[in-house]
């Protein structure tokens, strides 16, 4: 796999670089801002970009909107996006092109390594991967009359795994059960929340986002 | 005998520039009266020339706040109506404008009296000179033409007097000079500042805008902390666990390797501990906490590269906010001193009064004429005040010294 990483700290690339090639994984170019991210792209091709939301030179979202040009100039191109902090509506901003490919986690997510390598797999797959976090925060804000309410907790245990961008048979490994049990628990939840029955890709993803905003 | 030397040392420099204040104003106050036909020209006959008149004359009367203002060392503020919108509008305007009445008779007073004082601040040096003069010259004149300063010179009695006549002049200008400019210095600015209902309507606007400053003040100071603590501290943490998991898959295949990153990952910590303390120390110095603010002022003033001493009396224990606020404000006023003044040396004075407000004075020998318009500093150390509803008051004639006055309720 050949991957372009756009990281302002040095020390912080230089360590996603040494992680990446240990786990051999081929980093074709490491930069410090967007510009030189989308001047790598074309250049280098790769099959995955890995960057930071804040770059120079204001370290507010210029990452964000690196991204979003990528996706513009190079549709499809599976970008796992880092933050300091996540907020859903850059979550929103990546997924609004409705392609698969996308990932959105907390920086100290590469900590454990597995997991973000797991997350890094999904996205080149074409999957969603969202941070555990961002789908926290869907799932607070909620009204009086909120159909969320008549989930019991596990139905809200799988529909926050669906949220992150999890498969049936991943979430079925997850929460220690058998994947028909997951099927039972998805079935229900897609009832009591009136949403089309969808296949296990992305666009589920952007259904159980689409209710969760709403 | 020295302190006799110092007290006159002190009196010229004060007599010094009260006449320069005063010769400076002759020609404005000269130029004054000739303005004087003017305005009764446009009284009488040229009324549409009114509006534009008036923008003169404000504009006249701006000059002689500037002068007033550098002499007394504290801004003279000006307040006028806008003259807006069509000829009839604007003579309304001009009509019932007070602080144009206010200045038309600062025109004709300060034109009389501002010629007479200028010649008189000029003109009692020089008498005082002249009748030191006169024992050496008067013999020069006719008998029947004398020398008469103040009183006709006709014998060497009469001439030997006169050291003492220029003693009197002496004294009359070194006493004399410096009330008289403060005098008029005074009421010039008693006239020159808007009426009392003006100015109470200017400074509500003030208010307004300060407590707006504040609030943007805040919000960026509240910015730069969520950078420091995000782009910094955070990253450096993020750096910790991202070489820790190295380590751990390292372990794993390859222990040897580990080592390397678990020593990368302790330094990343380190360096979080470091940026964190620094962080902190920029939101509420810990010596503030450990020391109270007397002692974190004396902290800063030892550290200040002006030679610079500091009384505090009667501080008690003021809240967080407030003794940092101080804090602050004591730092960038002694950076601006050793930025700017180049004062010899400087003082910082605490006191409270009435155990409710902290009262901060921070005096200088340096130039003077600190503007505030042109650093940020004083600006910053402004909005930090008002922020806590404190009132704020720069003095700062050209050739100083410099005193930065601030006043901070404590809230208890």
């Amino acid at each position: 796999m050949r991957v372009v990483i756009a990281e302002d700290d040095a020390l912080l690339r230089e360590g996603l670089v040494l992680l990446l090639r240990s786990e051999g994984i081929d980093v074709v170019a490491a930069v410090d801002n967007a510009d030189a991210f989308l001047a790598a792209l074309p250049e280098h091709r790769p099959d995955a970009a890995v960057l930071d939301v804040r770059l120079p030179p204001s370290f507010t979202d210029e990452g964000l909107r690196a991204a979003v040009e990528a996706r513009r100039q190079f549709p499809g191109l599976p970008i796992l996006v880092l933050s300091a902090y996540v907020e859903d509506s850059y979550a929103a901003d990546l997924l609004a092109d409705g392609a698969g490919g996308i990932g959105y986690l907390l920086k100290e997510r590469v900590g454990k390594v597995e997991k973000f390598l797991d997350a890094l797999n999904r996205v080149v797959g074409g999957g969603t991967v969202l941070d555990p976090e961002v789908v926290s925060q869907l799932m607070v804000r909620r009204r009086a009359d909120d159909p969320l309410r008549t989930l019991t907790p596990r139905e809200r245990e799988v529909l926050a795994l669906m949220a992150e961008g999890y498969t049936n048979g991943a979430i079925a490994g997850l929460l220690v059960v058998s994947e028909t049990a997951v099927s039972k628990h998805i079935g229900n939840i897609f009832a009591k929340l009136g949403l089309p029955p969808t296949d296990t890709g992305h666009r589920r993803v952007l259904a159980v986002l689409a209710h969760l905003k709403a | 005998m020295t302190r006799f030397r110092a007290w006159l040392a002190t009196a010229f420099a004060e007599m010094w520039r009260g006449a320069r204040f005063l010769v400076t104003g002759v020609p404005l106050a000269l130029a004054s009266l000739w303005l004087i036909p003017v305005v009764v020209a446009v009284t009488l006959v040229g009324w549409p020339a009114a509006p534009s008149a008036a923008r003169g004359l404000r504009r006249w009367t701006a000059i002689a706040r500037r002068r007033v203002g550098a002499f007394t060392g504290s801004p003279v503020h000006q307040a006028y109506p806008p003259l807006e919108g069509g000829l009839g509008d604007q003579l309304k305007t001009v009509l019932t404008d007070r602080s144009l009445r206010r200045d038309l008779t600062w025109l004709v007073t300060n034109g009389l009296s501002g010629t007479v004082l200028g010649f008189l601040s000029a003109g009692l040096p020089l008498a005082a000179v002249n009748a030191l003069a006169i024992p050496f010259y008067w013999q020069a004149f006719p008998a029947d033409q004398p020398v008469a300063s103040p009183y006709p010179v006709t014998s060497w009695g009469g001439a030997l007097a006169m050291p003492l006549v220029a003693l009197g002049y002496a004294a009359l200008a070194l006493f004399g000079i410096p009330r008289l400019a403060r005098w008029n210095a005074g009421w010039s600015r008693r006239l020159l500042s808007p009426a009392p209902g003006i100015r109470l309507t200017e400074q509500v606007a003030e208010l307004t805008a300060s407590r707006a400053a504040a609030l943007e003040a805040h919000g960026a100071e509240l910015r730069r902390i969520e950078r420091d603590l995000h782009d910094g501290t955070q990253n450096r943490l993020v750096g910790v666990v991202m070489h820790l998991g190295i380590a751990e898959r390292a372990l794993r295949r390859d222990p040897a390797g580990a080592l390397p990153m678990l020593l990368r990952a302790q330094d990343a910590a380190a360096d979080a501990l470091t940026e964190l303390r620094q962080v902190v120390r920029t939101i509420y110095p810990p010596v503030l906490a450990e020391r109270g603010l007397d002692g974190a002022a004396a902290a800063l003033v030892a550290a200040c590269p002006v030679p610079c001493t500091i009384t505090a009396s009667g501080l008690g224990r003021a809240p967080a906010a407030v003794e940092s606020a101080a804090y602050f404000v004591i730092a960038e006023a002694l950076t601006n001193i050793a930025k700017h003044s180049g004062a010899r040396e400087a003082e910082v004075r605490l006191s409270t009064r009435g155990g409710e407000t902290l009262v901060i004075e921070v005096h200088d020998d340096g130039l003077g004429g600190a503007d505030e318009s042109a650093g940020s500093g004083l600006l910053g150390i402004r909005r930090r005040i008002v922020a806590f509803g404190g009132v704020t008051e720069l003095t700062s004639p050209e050739g100083g010294p410099t005193v930065l006055r601030a006043e901070l309720p404590c809230g208890l």
